[in-house]
Protein backbone atom coordinates (compact mmCIF):
# COMPACT_ATOMS: atom_id res chain seq x y z
CA UNK A 1 0.00 0.00 0.00
CA UNK A 2 1.25 3.26 -1.01
CA UNK A 3 1.51 5.88 2.14
CA UNK A 4 -0.17 8.84 1.66
CA UNK A 5 0.95 11.64 3.44
CA UNK A 6 -0.19 15.33 1.95
CA UNK A 7 1.22 18.85 3.73
CA UNK A 8 -1.19 21.29 5.13
CA UNK A 9 -1.92 24.47 3.29
CA UNK A 10 -3.40 27.57 3.77
CA UNK A 11 -6.31 25.59 1.36
CA UNK A 12 -5.50 22.22 1.34
CA UNK A 13 -5.81 19.97 4.26
CA UNK A 14 -3.09 17.65 5.27
CA UNK A 15 -4.10 14.13 4.58
CA UNK A 16 -2.11 11.68 6.48
CA UNK A 17 -2.92 7.28 6.66
CA UNK A 18 -1.77 6.18 10.07
CA UNK A 19 -1.53 2.22 9.67
CA UNK A 20 -1.56 1.48 13.36
CA UNK A 21 -5.29 2.41 13.27
CA UNK A 22 -6.11 2.28 9.75
CA UNK A 23 -7.05 6.03 10.28
CA UNK A 24 -7.21 8.85 7.11
CA UNK A 25 -6.91 11.63 8.31
CA UNK A 26 -7.62 14.80 6.99
CA UNK A 27 -7.23 18.17 8.98
CA UNK A 28 -7.37 22.08 8.18
CA UNK A 29 -8.94 23.81 5.45
CA UNK A 30 -9.95 22.71 1.89
CA UNK A 31 -10.58 25.56 -0.55
CA UNK A 32 -7.57 24.11 -3.35
CA UNK A 33 -6.88 26.17 -6.90
CA UNK A 34 -8.73 22.61 -8.52
CA UNK A 35 -10.64 20.63 -5.81
CA UNK A 36 -10.70 17.63 -8.27
CA UNK A 37 -7.00 17.52 -9.26
CA UNK A 38 -6.20 17.92 -5.49
CA UNK A 39 -8.12 15.36 -4.12
CA UNK A 40 -7.58 12.83 -6.97
CA UNK A 41 -4.66 11.09 -5.76
CA UNK A 42 -6.54 10.57 -2.29
CA UNK A 43 -9.38 8.78 -4.83
CA UNK A 44 -6.81 6.67 -6.29
CA UNK A 45 -5.08 5.64 -2.63
CA UNK A 46 -8.33 5.19 -1.40
CA UNK A 47 -10.18 2.88 -3.85
CA UNK A 48 -6.89 0.95 -4.06
CA UNK A 49 -6.21 0.85 -0.17
CA UNK A 50 -10.16 -0.36 0.57
CA UNK A 51 -9.17 -3.40 -1.75
CA UNK A 52 -6.81 -4.35 0.92
CA UNK A 53 -7.74 -3.75 4.37
CA UNK A 54 -10.52 -4.76 5.91
CA UNK A 55 -11.36 -2.07 8.10
CA UNK A 56 -10.81 1.99 7.23
CA UNK A 57 -12.32 5.44 9.24
CA UNK A 58 -11.85 8.81 8.04
CA UNK A 59 -10.86 11.01 10.30
CA UNK A 60 -12.09 14.78 8.87
CA UNK A 61 -11.17 18.03 11.21
CA UNK A 62 -12.04 20.80 8.15
CA UNK A 63 -13.36 23.88 9.95
CA UNK A 64 -14.30 25.07 6.09
CA UNK A 65 -14.43 23.48 2.66
CA UNK A 66 -15.39 25.45 -0.51
CA UNK A 67 -18.14 24.09 -2.63
CA UNK A 68 -16.09 21.85 -5.17
CA UNK A 69 -14.43 19.91 -1.98
CA UNK A 70 -17.94 19.02 -0.56
CA UNK A 71 -18.17 17.33 -3.96
CA UNK A 72 -14.82 14.81 -3.43
CA UNK A 73 -15.53 14.53 -0.14
CA UNK A 74 -18.96 13.00 -1.24
CA UNK A 75 -16.63 10.97 -3.64
CA UNK A 76 -14.72 9.88 -0.89
CA UNK A 77 -17.83 8.50 1.09
CA UNK A 78 -18.63 6.67 -1.97
CA UNK A 79 -15.99 4.78 -2.06
CA UNK A 80 -16.62 3.74 1.61
CA UNK A 81 -20.12 2.99 1.07
CA UNK A 82 -19.02 0.59 -1.89
CA UNK A 83 -16.35 -1.13 0.15
CA UNK A 84 -18.61 -0.98 3.34
CA UNK A 85 -21.45 -2.98 0.89
CA UNK A 86 -17.95 -5.71 0.40
CA UNK A 87 -17.99 -6.19 4.35
CA UNK A 88 -15.26 -3.56 4.82
CA UNK A 89 -15.83 -2.20 8.22
CA UNK A 90 -15.64 1.78 7.07
CA UNK A 91 -16.54 4.61 10.04
CA UNK A 92 -16.29 8.37 9.32
CA UNK A 93 -15.51 10.65 12.38
CA UNK A 94 -16.85 13.83 11.73
CA UNK A 95 -14.55 17.04 14.32
CA UNK A 96 -16.66 19.83 13.84
CA UNK A 97 -16.34 23.25 15.95
CA UNK A 98 -19.05 24.30 18.17
CA UNK A 99 -18.98 28.05 17.21
CA UNK A 100 -19.40 26.60 13.45
CA UNK A 101 -22.88 25.57 13.11
CA UNK A 102 -22.64 25.34 9.64
CA UNK A 103 -20.23 22.54 9.95
CA UNK A 104 -22.33 19.96 11.78
CA UNK A 105 -25.26 20.88 9.32
CA UNK A 106 -23.14 19.65 6.57
CA UNK A 107 -21.83 16.82 8.67
CA UNK A 108 -25.91 16.02 9.21
CA UNK A 109 -25.99 16.32 5.37
CA UNK A 110 -23.21 13.78 4.39
CA UNK A 111 -24.15 11.40 7.12
CA UNK A 112 -27.60 10.99 4.88
CA UNK A 113 -25.78 9.64 2.26
CA UNK A 114 -23.90 6.55 4.06
CA UNK A 115 -25.15 4.02 5.74
CA UNK A 116 -22.04 3.01 7.51
CA UNK A 117 -20.94 4.69 10.97
CA UNK A 118 -20.71 8.39 10.99
CA UNK A 119 -19.65 9.57 14.55
CA UNK A 120 -20.30 13.52 14.52
CA UNK A 121 -18.52 15.15 17.71
CA UNK A 122 -17.37 18.37 18.70
CA UNK A 123 -13.56 19.17 18.41
CA UNK A 124 -11.44 19.14 20.85
CA UNK A 125 -13.39 16.16 22.54
CA UNK B 1 -1.90 60.11 -9.55
CA UNK B 2 -3.93 60.90 -7.65
CA UNK B 3 -6.40 58.33 -5.64
CA UNK B 4 -8.14 60.89 -3.32
CA UNK B 5 -11.32 60.13 -5.42
CA UNK B 6 -10.93 56.61 -5.51
CA UNK B 7 -10.80 56.13 -1.74
CA UNK B 8 -13.64 58.56 -1.17
CA UNK B 9 -15.56 56.71 -3.60
CA UNK B 10 -14.76 53.54 -1.90
CA UNK B 11 -15.09 54.85 1.62
CA UNK B 12 -18.86 56.05 0.72
CA UNK B 13 -19.93 52.89 -0.54
CA UNK B 14 -18.53 51.35 2.66
CA UNK B 15 -16.01 49.17 1.34
CA UNK B 16 -13.46 48.17 3.55
CA UNK B 17 -11.48 45.65 1.32
CA UNK B 18 -11.12 45.73 -2.91
CA UNK B 19 -9.20 43.53 -5.11
CA UNK B 20 -9.21 44.86 -8.85
CA UNK B 21 -6.59 42.53 -11.83
CA UNK B 22 -6.55 39.20 -12.43
CA UNK B 23 -7.49 36.51 -9.67
CA UNK B 24 -4.91 33.96 -9.13
CA UNK B 25 -5.21 31.21 -6.57
CA UNK B 26 -2.72 33.32 -4.43
CA UNK B 27 -3.89 36.46 -4.39
CA UNK B 28 -7.41 34.82 -3.83
CA UNK B 29 -5.51 32.90 -0.89
CA UNK B 30 -4.02 35.89 0.62
CA UNK B 31 -6.76 38.31 0.50
CA UNK B 32 -8.84 35.79 2.34
CA UNK B 33 -6.63 35.57 5.10
CA UNK B 34 -6.60 39.15 5.07
CA UNK B 35 -10.35 39.51 5.05
CA UNK B 36 -10.73 37.23 8.21
CA UNK B 37 -8.05 38.91 9.88
CA UNK B 38 -9.93 42.30 9.25
CA UNK B 39 -13.31 40.47 10.22
CA UNK B 40 -11.90 39.13 13.38
CA UNK B 41 -10.72 42.31 14.62
CA UNK B 42 -14.29 43.52 13.96
CA UNK B 43 -15.59 41.29 17.18
CA UNK B 44 -18.17 38.72 14.93
CA UNK B 45 -19.47 35.96 15.71
CA UNK B 46 -16.96 33.10 14.22
CA UNK B 47 -19.59 31.82 12.22
CA UNK B 48 -20.63 35.11 10.36
CA UNK B 49 -17.17 35.78 9.64
CA UNK B 50 -16.75 32.16 7.90
CA UNK B 51 -19.55 33.24 5.94
CA UNK B 52 -18.60 36.20 4.61
CA UNK B 53 -15.29 34.53 3.78
CA UNK B 54 -16.97 31.40 1.96
CA UNK B 55 -19.26 34.07 -0.27
CA UNK B 56 -16.00 35.63 -0.56
CA UNK B 57 -14.41 32.27 -1.60
CA UNK B 58 -17.32 31.07 -4.07
CA UNK B 59 -17.35 34.19 -5.53
CA UNK B 60 -13.57 34.87 -6.46
CA UNK B 61 -13.16 30.70 -7.57
CA UNK B 62 -16.72 31.46 -10.06
CA UNK B 63 -14.64 34.17 -11.95
CA UNK B 64 -11.24 32.48 -12.29
CA UNK B 65 -13.08 29.65 -13.31
CA UNK B 66 -15.55 30.94 -15.37
CA UNK B 67 -12.50 33.07 -17.48
CA UNK B 68 -10.30 30.05 -17.52
CA UNK B 69 -13.22 28.14 -19.01
CA UNK B 70 -14.29 30.70 -21.73
CA UNK B 71 -10.51 31.42 -22.27
CA UNK B 72 -10.64 34.65 -21.41
CA UNK B 73 -7.32 35.76 -21.01
CA UNK B 74 -7.00 39.02 -23.16
CA UNK B 75 -5.58 41.64 -21.04
CA UNK B 76 -8.68 44.43 -20.27
CA UNK B 77 -10.84 41.34 -19.74
CA UNK B 78 -9.12 38.72 -17.35
CA UNK B 79 -9.07 41.35 -15.03
CA UNK B 80 -11.75 40.91 -12.34
CA UNK B 81 -12.74 43.02 -9.30
CA UNK B 82 -13.76 41.67 -5.77
CA UNK B 83 -15.10 43.79 -2.93
CA UNK B 84 -16.10 43.38 0.73
CA UNK B 85 -17.86 45.96 2.08
CA UNK B 86 -20.03 47.02 5.03
CA UNK B 87 -24.19 46.88 4.16
CA UNK B 88 -26.22 47.85 6.90
CA UNK B 89 -25.37 45.61 10.42
CA UNK B 90 -23.65 42.98 8.36
CA UNK B 91 -21.47 42.72 4.79
CA UNK B 92 -22.15 42.27 1.16
CA UNK B 93 -19.28 40.69 -1.32
CA UNK B 94 -19.43 41.17 -4.75
CA UNK B 95 -17.50 40.01 -7.78
CA UNK B 96 -17.53 41.53 -11.15
CA UNK B 97 -16.08 40.09 -14.20
CA UNK B 98 -15.53 39.86 -17.87
CA UNK B 99 -18.54 37.49 -19.54
CA UNK B 100 -19.60 36.30 -23.16
CA UNK B 101 -22.48 37.95 -24.15
CA UNK B 102 -23.61 34.90 -25.17
CA UNK B 103 -24.00 33.49 -21.17
CA UNK B 104 -26.08 36.65 -19.89
CA UNK B 105 -29.15 35.17 -20.30
CA UNK B 106 -27.97 32.06 -18.66
CA UNK B 107 -26.43 33.52 -15.93
CA UNK B 108 -29.33 35.72 -15.10
CA UNK B 109 -31.82 33.36 -15.31
CA UNK B 110 -29.67 30.84 -13.00
CA UNK B 111 -29.21 33.45 -10.24
CA UNK B 112 -33.01 34.52 -10.33
CA UNK B 113 -34.00 30.91 -10.50
CA UNK B 114 -31.68 30.42 -7.25
CA UNK B 115 -32.80 33.28 -5.48
CA UNK B 116 -36.34 32.22 -5.54
CA UNK B 117 -35.81 28.50 -4.43
CA UNK B 118 -36.81 27.49 -1.02
CA UNK B 119 -34.21 26.37 1.42
CA UNK B 120 -35.79 22.98 1.00
CA UNK B 121 -35.32 23.31 -3.01
CA UNK B 122 -31.76 24.38 -2.35
CA UNK B 123 -30.59 21.92 -0.52
CA UNK B 124 -32.65 19.16 -2.83
CA UNK B 125 -30.85 21.15 -5.57
CA UNK B 126 -26.90 21.10 -3.87
CA UNK B 127 -27.42 17.28 -3.74
CA UNK B 128 -28.23 16.73 -7.11
CA UNK B 129 -25.73 18.66 -8.48
CA UNK B 130 -23.23 16.85 -5.93
CA UNK B 131 -24.07 13.93 -7.69
CA UNK B 132 -23.64 14.74 -11.17
CA UNK B 133 -20.63 13.81 -12.63
CA UNK B 134 -19.00 16.78 -13.43
CA UNK B 135 -17.75 17.75 -17.37
CA UNK B 136 -14.47 16.66 -18.44
CA UNK B 137 -13.52 20.54 -18.73
CA UNK B 138 -15.07 21.49 -15.47
CA UNK B 139 -13.43 23.11 -13.16
CA UNK B 140 -15.75 23.64 -10.09
CA UNK B 141 -18.46 21.46 -9.82
CA UNK B 142 -21.26 23.85 -10.38
CA UNK B 143 -22.33 24.36 -6.34
CA UNK B 144 -21.16 27.86 -6.23
CA UNK B 145 -24.42 30.11 -6.93
CA UNK B 146 -26.15 27.40 -4.26
CA UNK B 147 -23.24 27.78 -1.85
CA UNK B 148 -23.40 31.41 -1.95
CA UNK B 149 -27.50 31.38 -1.76
CA UNK B 150 -27.23 29.32 1.21
CA UNK B 151 -25.15 31.94 3.04
CA UNK B 152 -26.56 35.58 1.67
CA UNK B 153 -29.05 36.57 4.10
CA UNK B 154 -31.12 38.48 1.42
CA UNK B 155 -31.46 37.52 -2.57
CA UNK B 156 -28.47 37.73 -4.57
CA UNK B 157 -28.43 40.78 -6.74
CA UNK B 158 -26.59 40.75 -10.40
CA UNK B 159 -26.25 42.85 -13.10
CA UNK B 160 -24.89 42.63 -16.49
CA UNK B 161 -23.58 45.93 -18.47
CA UNK B 162 -22.68 45.55 -22.06
CA UNK B 163 -19.37 46.76 -23.22
CA UNK B 164 -18.93 45.48 -26.55
CA UNK B 165 -20.26 43.02 -29.50
CA UNK B 166 -18.56 39.78 -27.53
CA UNK B 167 -18.46 41.19 -23.83
CA UNK B 168 -20.36 42.42 -21.14
CA UNK B 169 -19.54 42.71 -17.28
CA UNK B 170 -21.43 40.84 -15.35
CA UNK B 171 -21.53 41.82 -11.39
CA UNK B 172 -22.96 39.59 -8.57
CA UNK B 173 -23.49 40.64 -4.86
CA UNK B 174 -24.09 38.63 -1.63
CA UNK B 175 -25.52 39.95 1.55
CA UNK B 176 -24.07 38.40 4.86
Amino acid sequence: MDILDIQQTASTPSIRFDPATNTLRLVGESYPENSFDFYAPVISWLTASLQQLSELTLDIAITYMNSSSTKCTLDLMDIMEEAYARGVRTAIVWRYDCENPRSYDLAEDFREEVSFPFDIVALGK
Amino acid sequence: MDLYDLRKDFAESGIMMCFNGPFSHSIIEEIGIALRNHLAAEEIAKAAVLDVFAVYIELAQNVRNYLALREITQSEANSSIITIAHWGDGYTVASGNFILNSDADTLCTRIEEINNLTPEERKRQYREQMRREPAPSALGAGLGFLEIAKRSSAKMVCSVRKIDDIYGFFSLAAFI
